[in-house]
């Protein structure tokens, strides 16, 4: 008996063991067979999928970080086809919440291609209409309604402007592609936008720590000031109003670092529609007009022939000048704006009255290969370097040149015949307010990534004159403001300016009538803090500088000593003494 | 009698009953070694998974919390915009102010603070510029230098 059950345990035994042989035999067979190898690959395209990771494009701020340009989610709305049940409903949804018609949406959703799986209907959707879109579907599928299955949501970034135009000519615009155009945003694009990184993300859990971690693009802080800016833009509109000018351009920068803390241009666009350029602008140098569009600035140059010519000695403040209203140079004959003799003048004079002749005489006295060193040395034909795009570079034509002739020399003592941004100037001028110093203008205080700050330092570009004649120049320019009692000054400060009223070259010689109409200026002499530029392209009301720039000037200083809190000139020395 | 007893006890010893229950044993022990592992493994992989499911929904959160926080930043800068303010201040009552209406206080050691946006930010503007002193000095500066220091 017991070896009989013993023998049937036997053969159990072994049929199990048999059964159980086949069984691994069989999965050793299917795991390793062709068809193993295509069921593999097949799951492998469902373990994940390569996507491009996008990094949220840096934000943009003022020195006192309001923000200036930034990001808000929008919405790619698409139709997954396998999933759709109801083209009718969706058509008809979609029609009405997006504003298309029913036939362009069912088309859509039934006449795309076999192969595909997903078509976006529209891209860039806000997120109101998303969020009502969303809560039809809930209320749908509360009602075990499918007629809307399929329909998704993709969110992304868009770029917002919150102050709409304000500031647009240094910020620029980044389009639906996410290329910025213009200003900081074309300039920084690659900082801004961060890098894009493609990879595999898997959908298995255990892999999760596999998914990269893209950094955000880098904020930017400017040193613009928000409020001058819309200060600035505000007298600038209303000037141009009120003087019936075509255009215009205001600069005001910190003559000591370079630092521009307000640039009005206009036009101007509403970034948040910037689709309206080509409707705003006829050509991309029109954007910034500060920076893009170089002009015959006139007298304003003067202030650069006199520091030359101070600091080369050839002419000191008490020197006099006999003008006889005309002098020749190389054989032309060149006459003062009103074409009258002024009689004796001194240097102090011959700013204050704007003398062209005195001016011409001086450059004559110096020679063209001191008057254009100089010249050269101030970075006239030169870029500023400022960290804008589209900067213009104006032209200065010197000894040798194919079109330079000898009366250049005369002219361009006065601003005739040299073409100059009005950023070129401030630049140039900043070295007569900050102790013989040229700075290099910037917009850019700082960089923000990944929780570190780098801040852009002030840099010099050279030292054309020196600390003396700076200093000479500035009280020249002032005693010559406040002689004339000019419609420039700011009561309780001590300006230093000059006026500039150019005639502007056409085809046929110059315009009669029109004028670019400029004044340059900086307070308070003793410590100067702010430098103002003042461009109105052909001003109606009058065509003289004085009547028209001069007081935009005054009007933008009063409001740059409130925001930046820069006391009236006694009260600072009664600071100071203490 | 002491040999008898030693044969009784070695034939129990010997008991068919008694070996088959060794072996029956030391299956189990293996049956239940190999599933505490097995469990172990499942559990280790069951969390693992888990927690991978929780990383997976933590950086969706992350994502989503950030495209939250933009939104509000811009939202925010939409309400306190110039136009926005001065549109309130005028709505209030208020008008801009003229230079002959501000008086000024002196305020000993009063630096005005930076805004919020850096200081959040850890400055390494230092950092980066402090080069060595040998990849800024002239020769003139290092031999003044020397001279000053008496060679060391």
């Amino acid at each position: 008996m017991r070896q009989q059950y013993a023998v049937r345990s036997l053969v159990l035994i072994v049929g199990f063991a048999f059964v159980a042989l086949a069984v691994i035999v069989q999965m050793i067979r299917i795991q390793n067979s062709e068809q193993a190898k295509i069921f593999l690959s097949q799951g492998d395209q469902y373990s994940g999928e390569f996507r491009m990771f996008y990094p949220e494009r840096g934000e943009i701020y003022d020195r006192n970080g309001h923000l200036l340009a930034g990001n808000r989610t929008v919405y790619e709305l698409g139709v997954n086809l396998s999933q759709m049940e109801n083209p009718q409903t969706l058509a008809s949804t979609l029609g009405t919440y997006l504003g298309l018609t029913y036939e362009d949406v069912y088309d859509q959703l039934t006449n795309s291609p076999k192969s595909w799986e997903y078509i976006v209907i529209q891209d860039y959707v806000g997120t109101e209409t998303v969020t009502a879109l969303q809560k039809l579907m809930q209320q749908k599928k509360d009602a075990n309604d499918n007629s809307l299955s399929g329909l998704g949501f993709k969110p992304h970034f868009q770029r917002s402007y919150p102050e709409n135009s304000l500031a647009s000519n240094v910020l620029g615009f980044v389009t639906r592609d996410g290329r910025g155009y213009f200003g900081i945003e074309e300039k920084y694009n690659d900082l801004l936008a961060g890098n894009p990184v493609q990879v595999w993300v898997p959908t298995d859990p255990n892999r999760a720590s596999e998914l990269p971690k893209v950094p955000n693009g880098t904020t930017l802080v400017l040193t613009l000031n928000r409020d001058l800016q819309a200060q600035v833009e505000n007298i600038l509109d209303t000037s141009i109003s009120n003087y019936g000018a075509e255009n215009g351009a205001i600069i005001v920068m910190d003559p000591r670092t370079g630092d521009i803390l307000a640039m009005a241009t206009t036009p101007r666009l509403d970034l948040n529609n910037y689709t309206n350029y080509f409707s705003t602008y006829d050509n991309g140098s029109q954007y910034n007009r500060a920076i893009g569009m170089a002009y015959e600035a006139g007298s304003v140059v003067k202030i650069l022939t006199m520091a030359a010519a101070l600091d080369t000695g050839t002419v000191s403040p008490n020197t006099t000048f006999i003008d006889t209203g005309s002098i020749d140079v190389g054989g032309i004959t060149i006459h003062n704006w009103d074409r009258k003799p002024w009689g004796q003048q001194d240097m102090i004079g011959c700013l204050q009255h704007s003398l062209n002749v005195c001016l011409a005489w001086i450059s004559t006295q110096m020679g063209p290969q001191t008057f254009y060193g100089y010249m050269e040395r101030f970075g006239l034909g030169h870029p500023t370097g400022i960290d804008l795009s589209g900067e213009a570079m104006g032209r200065l034509k010197v000894p040798g040149d194919t079109d330079w002739y000898n009366v250049d020399l005369g002219t361009n003592a006065f601003g005739q015949g040299v073409t100059v941004t009005p950023l070129q100037l401030m630049m140039a001028a900043s070295a007569i307010a900050n102790d013989g110093k040229m700075v290099t203008p910037h917009v850019l205080y700082s960089m923000l990534r990944d929780g570190h700050q780098y801040n852009v330092p002030s840099q010099y570009a050279g030292s054309p004159i020196r600390s003396e004649t700076a200093h000479t120049l500035t009280d020249m320019l002032t005693v010559s403001l406040e002689g004339e009692s000019s419609s420039a000054l700011v009561p309780g400060y001590r300006i230093a300016g000059k006026t500039g009223t150019a005639q502007i070259p056409t085809d046929y010689g110059y315009d009669d009538t029109h004028t670019n109409a400029s004044f340059i200026g900086w307070g308070p002499v003793d410590d100067p803090q702010f430098m103002i530029y003042v461009w109105l392209q052909k001003p109606s009301a009058s065509i003289w500088s004085s009547e028209t720039a001069a007081p935009v000037f005054s009007q933008v200083a009063e409001q740059t000593v409130i925001l930046l809190n820069i006391p009236p000139d006694m009260v600072r020395n009664q600071f100071g003494s203490r | 009698m002491q040999a008898q007893a030693t044969q009784i006890i070695h034939a129990y010893k010997q008991a068919p009953w008694r070996v088959q229950r060794q072996y029956v044993g030391a299956f189990l022990l293996a049956v239940i070694g190999i599933s505490m592992i097995a469990a172990l493994y499942l559990q280790v992989t069951a969390r693992a998974a888990a927690t991978g499911r929780e990383i997976q929904e933590m950086r969706f959160e992350i994502t989503t919390m950030q495209r939250a926080n933009a939104d509000l930043e811009t939202q925010l800068a939409n309400l306190t915009s110039t136009a926005e303010m001065e549109h309130r201040a005028q709505a209030l009552g208020y008008r801009p102010v003229k230079p002959g209406e501000l008086d000024y206080v002196a305020v000993p050691g009063f630096v005005a603070p930076e805004p919020a946006i850096l200081l959040a930010a850890e400055d390494v503007t230092e950092y980066s510029q402090s080069l060595p002193s040998e990849y800024t000095q002239s020769l003139v500066e290092w031999l003044d230098e020397r001279v000053k220091t008496g060679g060391y």
